[in-house]
């Protein structure tokens, strides 16, 4: 009842946010404003960004002033809704790619391609890192940094299974998820049933979620390559190759790999940052394993908006162009270790970059995001139902594929 | 209170009608500073949001922009009786409400009646004991319960049930099977909130006349006979209070889902409230979660007032 009350009482008190766009809104160098700008950056993050990129920021337009807020990552979905209601949100926020199109659908986020240099932006960034930013063929974002998935691989499960370095393709890690498997020990690295552990096996081995357009997926989700893609992941489940952890069980995804149990997961750049150097040495970090259509991993990051209720547009895109540049980006990656989605940025840290990073930097090229989508949650829960009821054996390969093909059909119209 | 209208009807009686009225103003006047910040707090934060929770169920609601929102009837509600997900919320909200009531109620019961005992020692300590769950965080004592029975040998209670003790065949996987997980809840549920009925019921007990007891001692009642024709029937009631404060909590189960398993696996521990939440707030479906929101609030509304009637009849 009292969850039921907070939903209302936080609906209480909305305001009209205004339209889309601010293709008039235009900068005047002479007017003092201040921004602020809602993060969720680590403190490590945090030091650089306000230290180092602000400053910068700051010395080139002295007259535009960052108030830079670090938000709670819990529950911080909610709390931009209600702030967004309340007319109380940012000028410019750092949020998750996922969130994007969500929020543009609720009429928060302010319609950035009519922007000045918004073409000139668009080109100096990532492509599927853009996409993220998409509604209904609009850009709502442009990307403030990518991270994605790689493979990485335990040594002394490596060596157990007779392999000198990490396997190049998907066929190669059964092989040798075969050799090592007992009650104890497992090959296959699938961390859960959500999109965003599925997908890299999803997409690798040739299934699709939708048309290029992301308005379709009967055809695409139901097709036979990606009943296949399921069926491939299903038949290892049988042969017990893959790790507990994909159903919540023990060892953990991580202390799986540290116990030397698991041969391989897959994870971000924080999987390195948060285990330290012993990470390092009893790791091998390489390409995700190719399938039919590739070695295709999941995309992540952040985006930079801006919000509707903002009145200085014209300033809030100057500073939102700006943490997309190189510069700013570059000092990021040198600093942090995140990763930039500017190209010249990335190729640049590329070349001086660890072995671990080259190997981020270099699966970013395929890397694809989800379904940008004003449905994005209505998506993931339906996706990622729909692959454990199958992967659990609750329902076929092939009619539970089919099903959600349905269900995301009316999800993408809408 | 000077200027009070006189308690003796005779007097009253005499007083002119402007008199009363007038004398009858100057109360209201002297209380209202007292009751308006209630009424006003009230307006603000039922009555206002109940109105606009009403008003939101008849639409697709966009929370941010109310202007793009679009009116469609009853559709919300009509969609409330298709969900099938709403039958398994229901389900679960029901089962919380059919098994934590009675665990409450009649454990909290058995532990005052046993601290309360003469031969009890270390009353106080045992009472703080029973009662440190209650004013513990949901958040805190959720999560401790998501690590205590966590999956796998590890886990501590199948540490110590399969490991230790040998009480099971294997680790069982408490949070990945939805009656496994359903009774992790409800032991919360009960352990958090047996501590409540424990101090309501003490207090009970310890406003029972002693007269009753030594009178029925004289008579030559045995214990037995004293519990059964003298405690209980002057508890009841407290036991009605308890029983209706229990029900109404129950309906709030919320935290403990959202926290320990997020309605999984496959959406089947899910609740009421948890599934309206994520109505709201992660499908950003604000006129569908109102509509589940007002159909709650019917039915528990219908359920208390049927309880207040019986409490009426009881003459509590």
């Amino acid at each position: 009842m009292l969850a039921g009350l907070l939903v209302v009482a936080g609906l209480a008190g909305c305001g009209n946010a205004s339209g889309n766009g601010n293709e008039s809104a235009k900068y005047n160098p002479k007017e003092k404003v201040t921004l602020t700008f809602w993060h969720t950056y680590s403190d490590t993050e945090k030091n650089v960004f306000n230290k180092e990129v602000i400053p910068l920021f700051e010395k080139k337009y002295p007259n535009i002033k960052i108030k830079s807020v670090t938000m709670p990552t819990n529950n911080l979905q909610q709390q931009v809704i209600s702030a967004a209601a309340g007319k109380s949100g940012p000028d410019v926020m750092r949020m998750d790619k996922g969130w994007v199109p969500e929020i543009a659908k609720l009429g928060a986020l302010q319609q950035i391609d009519t922007m000045k240099d918004f073409q000139k932006v668009k080109k100096s960034q990532l492509s599927a890192a853009m996409v993220s930013n998409l509604y209904k063929g609009h850009y709502y974002g442009i990307p403030n940094d990518v991270n994605t998935k790689i493979a990485i691989y335990d040594k002394v499960l490596l060596k157990k299974a007779g392999l000198k370095e990490a396997p190049k393709t998907i066929d190669e890690l059964v092989a040798a998820s075969k050799k090592i498997k007992d009650t104890k020990h497992f090959g296959i690295g699938l961390g859960g049933t959500a999109q965003w552990n599925f997908l890299p096996y999803f997409w690798s081995m040739g299934g699709k979620l939708s048309n290029d357009k992301f308005t379709k997926a009967t055809g695409y989700l139901d097709s036979q390559a990606s009943i296949n893609a399921v069926q491939q992941i299903v038949n290892w489940h049988k042969q017990d190759l893959v790790n507990p952890a994909v159903l919540g069980g023990q060892p953990g995804f991580w202390d799986g790999i540290k116990s030397h149990q698991y041969l391989m997961i897959d994870d971000g750049p924080w999987f390195y940052s948060l285990q330290g150097a012993p990470a390092k040495k009893n790791t091998v970090a390489a390409q995700f394993p190719t399938g039919k259509s590739g070695s295709i991993s999941i995309l992540g990051g952040e985006n930079t908006v801006i919000f509707n209720s903002t009145q200085h547009a014209a300033a809030a895109w100057i500073f939102a162009k700006f943490i997309a540049s190189k510069e700013a980006q570059q000092i990021m990656a040198e600093k942090t270790g995140q990763l930039p989605s500017n190209l010249e940025a990335m190729k640049q840290v590329k070349a001086s970059a660890d072995q671990t990073t080259k190997q981020y930097i270099e699966q970013l090229g395929t890397a694809k995001p989800v379904i940008p989508s004003g449905n994005a949650g209505k998506i993931d829960d339906l996706l990622s139902k729909t692959f454990e009821s199958i992967y659990r054996g609750k329902i076929s390969v092939k009619a539970g594929l089919h099903n959600a093909a349905t269900q995301l059909d009316t999800l993408l119209q809408q | 209170m000077k200027n009070s209208l006189p308690a003796d009807p005779f007097v009253q009686a005499k007083m002119s009608l402007r008199q009363r009225i007038s004398i009858g103003l100057k109360q209201y006047g002297e209380v209202f500073p007292y009751l308006i910040f209630g009424l006003v707090g009230f307006l603000t934060f039922s009555v206002y949001p109940i109105v606009k929770g009403i008003y939101m169920s008849f639409f697709n609601y966009n929370i941010i922009n109310p202007a793009l929102s679009h009116f469609i009837g009853f559709a919300n509600y009509i969609k409330v009786f298709q969900d099938p997900n709403v039958l398994i919320s229901l389900r679960n909200t029901l089962l919380y409400s059919l098994v934590t009531v009675p665990g409450q109620w009649i454990l909290g019961l058995l532990l005052a009646i046993l601290i309360n005992a003469k031969v009890t020692k270390f009353k106080v300590t045992f009472r703080m004991i029973y009662y440190i769950p209650v004013i513990t965080s949901w958040i805190v004592i959720s999560y401790l319960f998501k690590y205590l029975f966590a999956s796998g040998p590890d886990g501590f209670i199948n540490y110590l049930f399969y490991s230790q003790l040998h009480l099971l065949p294997s680790p069982i996987n408490w949070l990945e099977n939805p009656w496994t997980a359903m009774t992790v809840i409800w032991v919360l549920g009960i352990w958090k909130g047996l501590g409540w009925v424990m101090i309501i019921y003490l207090a009970a007990l310890q406003s029972i006349s002693n007269d009753y007891y030594e009178a029925a001692m004289i008579d030559g009642a045995g214990d037995k006979a004293i519990l059964r024709k003298i405690t209980l029937p002057l508890l009841k009631p407290t036991t009605v209070f308890v029983l209706i404060n229990l029900i109404m909590g129950s309906f709030n189960v919320f935290i403990q889902v959202y926290t320990i398993t997020n309605g999984g696996p496959l959406g089947q521990t899910e609740v009421l409230l948890s599934y309206m939440y994520k109505q709201a707030f992660q499908f950003m479906d604000f006129g569908y979660s109102s509509a589940l929101s007002v159909l709650m609030g019917i039915a528990v509304f219908i359920l208390t007032y049927s309880q207040q009637k019986k409490i009426g009849q009881s003459n509590i």
